[in-house]
Order: C-alpha cells, then sequence, then structure tokens
C-alpha cells in the first residue's frame, strides 16, 4: 500500500552515509596498512588519508541525519519512535540520541574518527601503522549500524530502519493505515534519563574508550614496526588524556546516579559501573608504565601488555553491557540487540591481533638486564601498577558471574552484599595505591638517598597521622580499615601538596602530577567520608510502634509523612506541605525545618524530590538533594498515593465503610490517623439522662484515641438496652474525622464489638520518603577537579617536551 | 630470587584469593523449595508476582514493610516479606529477582531487582499497546 506522510529521502542519505561510512574505512585500513610498509612512496598513505577523511565525512553525515530524525520527530523511523516522543522537552534529544545502542556505538565511532584525524595531522611518521589500527577499529564499529543480512545472519543493528520495517512490527495494525504517521506519537525516552548528566555523561565517556585507543595503537605500532623504545612517547600524552576523560566520564556516572537515581548514594558496584571502571583502573597502570618506560627504557613488554590489555577491557565491557549477560544482574544492562555474536568478534579480533603480534616480536625486546633498585622511583610506580591490575582484576572477575555462569554452565549468583564484597578487596588495594602516590614523587628514577628521602616525607607522615588520628577519636572510629584508609589518603594528599609547594615551588606549570595526585587522595577521601559516615536520618518516629506486628524488621530507612504532620529527622523537624502536578512530573514539597534556641521552628528549606508519571515505562522517583558545603541532604520519595491525581475523588464528606473489630479491654485497633485502645468499660452511666428506666441497661465503651503527635483524647460510644430492645449511641471526634459505635457485648468472652467509621477524606494525603545526611561529598567534587586540571596540566607538559 | 618472581607470586596469590572470595561470596539462584531446606542461607530466587493474590502495603503502619506472594520458576507460590517500601509500579513487573532466606513458611527478602516490560529497553509488549492506541485514536 501506499503511505502518506513519510519522509523516506532522510533515512536514504542516512543509509547511503553508512554503507559509505563502512566501505571507506575498509578502504583506508588497507592502504595504511600498506602504507606503513618501507616501500611506500607515499602514495599508499595518500589513499588511506582520503578514504578516511570520506570515512570522516560520512560519519558526520550520518549523526546529521539522525540529529534532523530526532529534532523533526520523524517517527516512521524505529529508532526516532522508540526513543523520543513529542511531550518531552527538546534539551534531552541528545540524550534520545545515545540512549539506544545504534546511537552510542555512533557517539563512539565519532570520537574515533575525531581522534583519528587528529593523529593525522600530529603521528608523523607513525601515521601508517597507528592509522591501520584506528580505521581497523572503525570497520567494526561502523559494522555494528549496516543491519546488513548475510547468510541468513544480520550483521549489525540499522538505526535508520523504518517503523513499519522493523521485525518487531511486522503486521502491526497500524501498518494498515496509510497515514499512520500523523497519528502516531514515540514511545519517548526513558524517565530516569531525562537529566542533564545523561546529556553529558555518555559522550564523556565514550571520548574516554576512544582515547584508549590511541595508546593502544601505538602500543601495536610500535612492536609490528619494532620501534619497541619509541612509542611510549607519543602514546604518554594520550594515556594520560584517556585517565582524565574516562575517569571524569565514570565520575559523571556516579554523579548522574546520586542525583537521579534512587539507590542513595554514587556508587553501588553495579555491574554497568564496574564494566567502565576497570579498563580505568589499568589505564592508569597502564600511563604509568609507559611513563616508566619513557623515561628508563625498560618494562617495555609491560607497557605493551598492559595498554593492550585496557584496550581489550574496554571492548570487553562493551560485551558486558550489551550483549543482555547481564540481564539478571544489573538494572541498567541494554538488552541483546542480536549482536552479542558480532561484540564477540570484535573482542576475539584483537586478543588475536595483540597476542599474536606479541608472540612474534617478544625476542626482539631486549629484557631488563639490571633489576630496579628498591631506593628507585620506578620500582615503586611498577608495583603501584601491579596493585591496581590485580584491583581490577578483582572486580571484573566478580563482575563477569554471569559469563562464568555462561561458560562453565555453574549457578552463581552476585554476592548478596555486593558492597561488602568488593569492599573488602578494593579498600586495602586504596590504602597501598595512597601510600605509593604519597611517597612516589619523592623517590629519584634510578636510585635515591634513602635518608633523605625520610627526611622529607616525615612531616607529611606526621600531619597525615596526627589528622587521621584526630578524626579518628573524634567520630569514634574503629574500623581500621577505614582509619589506614583515611590515614593513606590524607597523606596522598598532604605529601603532594608539600611536593608541589616545596619542592616545586608552586609553580603551577610544572605542578601537573602533583595537583592530579592530590585530586586522587581528596576523591579516596571523599569516597569514605561520604559513604561510610553517611546516615539515613529517616527512622520512623511516628507514634504508631511497629513492634506491635511482631515483626522482626527495622523500622528503620523509610518515614510516613502525613499532609502538614511535622516529625523529626536528625537534627530537623520534617514536614510535607504540598504536591502540584508540573506536565508530567508530581513534585513535593518537603520542608525542612530547625529549631532555634527558642525552639521555635524556622523552616530552613525545602526540597522537591518527584514523581515522574510514565504510562509507557513505569512511573520514576527522583530524588531531590540540598547542598551544603560540609554535608548534603538527600531526599527521596519511596512512595506516594498517585491515584487522586491519576482520579480524583469525588463526594468527601460522607464516611466510609465502617471497620468493625471485637475488642477486650486493653486491645487496639487502627484508624488511618490514631490508634484506638479500649480502656475500659464504664456500667455507672447516669440511667436518667439518657431516659432510662432501672431495668434498663446502659454500658460505655471508654476508647483511647492515641494521636499521632502522642495526645490521647477520649470517646465514649454507648450501648444500652432500652425495654428489651437494642441501641446504640454513637460517639464522633469530628476532627479526626472518626465515628464509633458500639454495637455488641459478648458475655462469654467478654469482648465487645466496635465499629469503627472514617470520614472519606480521612484517608489524608501522604508520602514515604526516604533522606540521607553525606557528609563533605564536596571532598570529593573538589578531588575530581583537582585530578582533571593537574592532568591537563601534565598532559600540557608533556605535549611541550616531545 | 628477583624481586619481579617475589612480586609475580604475591599477585598470584592474591588473583587466587580474589577468585576464591568471590565464589565463596556470591550467592546462589534458587527456588522456595531449596531456600525453605536451607533457612540460614540467603538465596536469589527468581520468580513472578502472583498478581491474583493481594498485596499488602500499610505505610500508616509500617512503611518499611510490603508483602506480597510470588511464583518461582518451577511454580510454587509462597508468601514473600519485603523490608522496604512497595516499589513503583510493582503490579507490572514481569520478573522478580528476590534475596533473602527463608523464615517460618515466609520468603523474608532485602532486596528486590524487578524487571518491568520496556523500563529500560524494547519489550514486545509495550510495542503492542502504544500501536493499538494509535489505532484506537484513528
Amino acid at each position: 500500500m501506499d503511505y502518506i506522510g513519510e519522509q523516506l529521502i532522510p533515512g536514504m542519505f542516512g543509509n547511503f552515509f553508512l554503507a559509505l561510512s563502512f566501505s571507506a574505512t575498509i578502504l583506508a585500513t588497507t592502504a595504511y596498512y600498506f602504507s606503513a610498509k618501507d616501500s611506500d612512496d607515499g602514495s599508499w598513505r595518500k589513499i588511506g588519508r582520503t578514504a578516511f577523511r570520506i570515512h570522516s565525512l560520512s560519519v558526520l553525515g550520518i549523526f546529521a541525519v539522525l540529529f534532523y530524525m530526532l529534532l523533526n520527530h520523524l517517527f516512521e523511523y524505529h529508532y526516532v519512535w522508540q526513543h523520543s516522543n513529542t511531550e518531552m522537552p527538546m534539551r534531552y534529544i541528545l540524550s534520545c540520541f545515545w540512549e539506544g545502542q545504534e546511537g552510542s556505538f555512533m557517539l563512539w565511532s565519532f570520537w574515533n574518527m575525531v581522534l583519528g584525524n587528529i593523529l593525522i595531522k600530529t603521528a608523523k611518521d607513525w601515521e601508517g601503522s597507528t592509522m591501520t589500527v584506528v580505521s581497523s577499529v572503525q570497520v567494526f564499529l561502523s559494522s555494528m549500524l549496516l543491519g546488513l543480512v548475510i547468510f541468513e545472519y544480520k550483521l549489525g543493528s540499522n538505526p535508520f530502519i523504518l517503523l513499519r520495517e522493523h521485525p518487531d512490527m511486522v503486521n502491526m495494525p497500524f501498518t494498515r493505515i496509510a497515514d499512520y504517521v500523523d497519528k502516531i506519537d514515540g514511545r519517548g525516552l526513558n524517565p530516569i534519563l531525562q537529566n542533564y548528566w545523561m546529556i553529558i555523561h555518555p559522550p564523556t565517556l565514550f571520548l574516554g574508550f576512544s582515547s584508549v585507543m590511541i595508546p593502544f595503537a601505538y602500543a601495536i605500532a610500535g612492536f609490528w614496526k619494532k620501534r619497541f623504545n619509541d612509542w611510549q612517547k607519543p602514546a604518554l600524552p594520550w594515556a594520560f588524556f584517556g585517565v582524565m576523560i574516562l575517569g571524569t566520564g565514570v565520575l559523571m556516572g556516579g554523579a548522574w546516579a546520586y542525583e537521579a537515581l534512587s539507590f542513595g548514594g554514587f556508587w553501588a558496584w553495579d555491574p554497568v559501573e564496574n564494566a567502565s571502571l576497570v579498563p580505568w583502573i589499568t589505564l592508569v597502570a597502564s600511563a604509568h608504565v609507559i611513563l616508566i618506560s619513557k623515561n628508563t627504557g625498560k618494562s617495555v613488554k609491560t607497557a605493551f601488555i598492559l595498554t593492550t590489555v585496557t584496550f581489550v577491557l574496554i571492548l570487553y565491557s562493551t560485551f558486558l553491557t550489551r550483549s543482555g549477560i547481564l540481564g539478571d544482574t544489573s538494572v541498567h544492562a541494554f538488552t541483546d540487540l542480536g549482536m552479542s555474536g558480532q561484540l564477540l568478534i570484535y573482542l576475539i579480533f584483537y586478543c588475536v591481533l595483540t597476542l599474536a603480534i606479541f608472540a612474534t616480536r617478544w625476542k626482539y625486546v631486549s629484557g631488563d638486564k639490571k633489576e630496579d633498585s628498591i631506593n628507585s622511583r620506578e620500582f615503586w610506580m611498577f608495583i603501584g601498577a601491579l596493585v591496581l591490575l590485580i584491583s581490577a582484576f578483582q572486580i571484573i572477575f566478580s563482575t563477569s558471574i554471569p559469563v562464568i555462569n555462561k561458560v562453565f554452565g555453574s549457578n552463581l549468583a552476585p554476592p548478596a552484599d555486593p558492597i561488602m564484597h568488593y569492599n573488602s578487596w578494593q579498600i586495602p588495594f586504596a590504602i597501598i595505591v595512597g601510600f605509593l602516590i604519597g611517597l612516589g614523587q619523592f623517590l629519584k628514577y634510578k636510585n635515591s638517598d634513602i635518608s633523605k628521602f625520610w627526611k622529607k616525607i616525615r612531616v607529611s607522615l606526621l600531619i597525615a597521622a596526627i589528622f587521621s588520628a584526630t578524626i579518628a577519636i573524634l567520630t569514634s572510629n574503629t574500623n581500621y580499615h577505614y582509619v589506614l584508609l583515611f590515614f593513606a589518603a590524607t597523606f596522598a594528599v598532604v605529601a603532594n601538596a608539600n611536593y608541589f609547594l616545596r619542592i616545586m615551588k608552586g609553580k603551577i606549570s610544572k605542578g601537573g602530577s602533583s595537583i592530579a595526585h592530590i585530586g586522587f587522595g581528596l576523591i579516596l577521601l571523599g569516597a569514605l567520608v561520604s559513604t561510610s559516615m553517611s546516615k539515613v536520618i529517616s527512622q520512623n518516629s511516628s507514634g504508631i510502634d511497629v513492634k506491635v506486628l511482631g515483626s522482626d524488621f527495622s523500622n528503620h530507612d523509610n518515614i510516613m509523612l502525613f499532609k502538614n504532620d511535622t516529625l523529626q529527622m536528625g537534627d530537623y523537624y520534617v514536614s510535607y506541605s504540598n504536591k502540584r502536578k508540573e506536565g508530567v512530573n508530581i513534585y513535593f514539597d518537603i520542608d525542612y525545618y530547625s529549631k532555634s534556641e527558642t525552639g521555635q521552628l524556622i523552616k530552613a528549606f525545602t526540597l522537591n524530590p518527584l514523581v515522574q508519571l510514565n504510562k509507557t515505562m513505569g512511573n520514576v522517583a527522583e530524588p531531590d538533594t540540598r547542598h551544603f558545603l560540609t554535608q548534603d541532604i538527600y531526599t527521596h520519595i519511596t512512595y506516594a498515593d498517585l491515584s487522586q491525581i491519576e482520579a480524583p475523588a469525588t463526594g468527601k464528606s460522607g464516611y466510609m465503610e465502617p471497620k468493625e473489630k471485637m475488642l477486650a479491654i486493653g486491645d487496639t485497633m487502627f484508624s488511618s490517623n490514631a490508634i484506638i485502645i479500649l480502656h475500659q468499660l464504664n456500667t455507672s452511666l447516669d440511667k436518667a439522662e439518657h431516659e432510662l428506666t432501672d431495668n434498663d441497661i446502659i454500658v460505655g465503651a471508654q476508647l483511647h484515641i492515641l494521636k499521632m503527635n502522642g495526645d490521647i483524647i477520649t470517646a465514649t460510644p454507648l450501648y444500652i438496652i432500652r425495654d428489651m430492645m437494642v441501641e446504640s449511641i454513637a460517639d464522633s471526634i469530628p476532627d479526626l474525622g472518626l465515628k464509633f459505635l458500639f454495637t455488641k457485648i459478648d458475655p462469654e468472652s467478654g469482648q465487645i464489638k466496635i465499629s469503627l467509621f472514617e470520614k472519606q477524606d480521612n484517608k489524608r494525603d501522604f508520602v514515604v520518603m526516604k533522606a540521607i545526611i553525606f557528609p563533605f561529598i564536596n571532598i570529593l567534587w573538589t578531588g575530581c577537579i583537582f585530578l582533571i586540571f593537574g592532568s591537563i596540566l601534565a598532559i600540557r607538559q608533556r605535549i611541550k617536551t616531545s | 630470587m628477583k624481586k619481579t618472581h617475589i612480586a609475580g607470586i604475591l599477585i598470584i596469590a592474591v588473583a587466587i584469593g580474589a577468585i576464591i572470595s568471590t565464589i565463596q561470596d556470591s550467592s546462589t539462584y534458587a527456588s522456595f523449595a531449596q531456600a525453605r531446606e536451607n533457612p540460614s542461607i540467603e538465596f536469589h530466587v527468581i520468580g513472578e508476582l502472583n498478581k491474583e493474590k493481594g498485596m499488602d502495603y500499610n505505610p500508616e503502619i509500617n512503611p518499611n514493610v510490603f508483602s506480597f506472594y510470588a511464583f518461582d520458576k518451577e511454580g510454587e507460590e509462597c508468601k514473600v516479606i519485603f523490608n522496604g517500601t512497595k516499589p513503583q509500579d510493582f503490579e507490572r513487573s514481569e520478573q522478580l529477582v528476590m534475596l533473602g532466606s527463608v523464615k517460618d513458611e515466609v520468603f523474608v527478602c532485602s532486596k528486590i531487582l524487578m524487571k518491568c516490560p520496556s523500563k529500560y529497553n524494547d519489550g514486545q509488549e509495550e510495542v503492542i499497546i502504544t500501536a493499538n492506541t494509535t489505532e484506537a485514536d484513528s
């Protein structure tokens, strides 16, 4: 049938660019391969360059086309339909772009393309060999977007496939409507991704992934062309660039989790988080060993191994997060798009390539004849790199449990308490690394004078020791792991600050590594303090004791707040005052009060955690955090009754169906706003008042009504037998919207029956929320800034000297 | 012995330690029956919510207790008490991964990983719903 209103031209352009980018990069790889041979007179290189330029332009073309489609809401394209809709704010259009696998592969290949072009400009005689590697990586990435079916095997997933042609949509009712395009809206962007961090976190992370490729290309090129001692120098700035960008990307992910996700913290050792942290750790190790290797001419093989392992780990992480294998263990892994085979080939190809090159070349690499002195900087840097490697191994091994299950057919589940599991290993590693960072700068290459060395560091050691001991005593912290880590991290900061100020004389241009190391020390410190001392202040302190239920659960974590009630939380008094709907979001006003010296409550601030209504993907709650210099107060709605918003209640004045219960003296029953206790039965009431004769009977059930704030009021519904007829006289408490009726006496058990009526509008609005204080989390963010700034300085210096 | 050898041996020792600890700390996927037999051990049970039976969440009494009935993969039903609030859209969940142990015939669970159709990804089901609504609109 003929469809009306479809825009097919952008798709044609898109597919043309996809095909062009794929073929051009195959040509570039081939041409650069031959240009790297000594026999080339420059003509192969010319072809390689031209091909890579064409490839670059096509990648930009693909980008532009998809962007155009998203911007114009062309829902006839599956990717646009799947990841965006018209309701969504346009500022998140970039998040839509990289929400899906195809978009994120595009982002990755975009950065590779950019870095490739920089390499063409800067690599000089390395161009042929390194660009062979870069172009080959682009062959793999471009193939992920092809969506070609070859011998019943689907190669890649095409971002420009039409909605009606997508395999999931075959024979759907809408495909029989000619003008379906005018009638559909997209499925929309996952609400948890509608966050500013999600605009910048993926590009940063993928730039980090891409920058790992450059040292890898140099390492492969160096071994391929047998220039074993030359590749380190040009690779080094790239390695530190990668450390900076990938590190920033990982931390941005943490910041997003902290701001927008509900697990209350910035790091949870989730498999997806681990998958990008691990290559960063090995990259740090690799960058430092490349540095040793460049400065001493030694450790060439280790530098090669670490650099290639880092690249392979990036591919492995990609495989973990995109093959669907983490499905049962992580909340934010992608599902399988049928590309796991292709990803695996990608991974295996570079493993085999690396091993092959290493195997054919290792005998040419001159081994290190003389052992490093134990007093040398390179020895301890090397040890540090090994500690990092083993730390990465521990994380990736535990994260790979689903892979182990698949390979060995075992049935292991991830650790029940992952945070404990990872911390018990990673804290000791962090302690060692912290100390090494502090010591390293004061050691000299080859050999250092040990007595001078001690003289230089003892002040820092002393300051750090006194400071940590004081803090440990003040906070009465007895966890020696924490105390030691605190000591190590403080030492790293103090020693590097000392080195920078006294030895570098505060010269910024040369202080890059000191500043970056201070930053890393601060990150360790901030992470330690904010997580180990974080405090859940939303302890259930409402008047109702849950122990009545005989439950062995804790009352902690979540607290219920009725509208306009005020409860104490930590040093604050917290009140839920309002909720309002803006667009798809429902904002809650949670007011925090502090108590003045005179005992008055003064409003300190209001937080607006929200719940985003999303019919397609489920409602999502987003926390709100108040940032102070010394602490953050995090507030998150964990449960809210949204029925009123979705379907407003009508006729609120009447009473609801009564709740009936048989009570003995001392028994309790609950209303939505109070606890009712049968205090006693009163038989000595004044009969005349009710015009009763002496033969009649009157009994009053004296009920104690315990309000939320602890006040007790009484109500006395009456049970009367007048002329052998039973009569009940209700008692009501208008303030609480409660009415009681005493309807029956059971003489055998001594129990009486009470009917409890509640006003309809008694269903008071409430929220269940969680509030956590994270102390000194700003140390962590300050550390990030130092790390980035220091890295930039160090990279600049490396580029200058090379 | 060279220093590098010592370092190498140490690394291998730590690596083996890491592997052993991972295997020791790792939990197991189990059914309710297996969990009932070993009440002292925490298991991961994969199952789904029994949507026929009610769920119980009374925040006014305790916001930290939520109970429901679930089937495990073998189809056995068990009452589950979760120490926490009722998760958003729990009714819509397709699959539950529950971590906990059995106490008095009840699966007491401290962590739930919930899979909703297309919460993070593409679910066939959701596609149909959207497409149908579209048709109904026209």
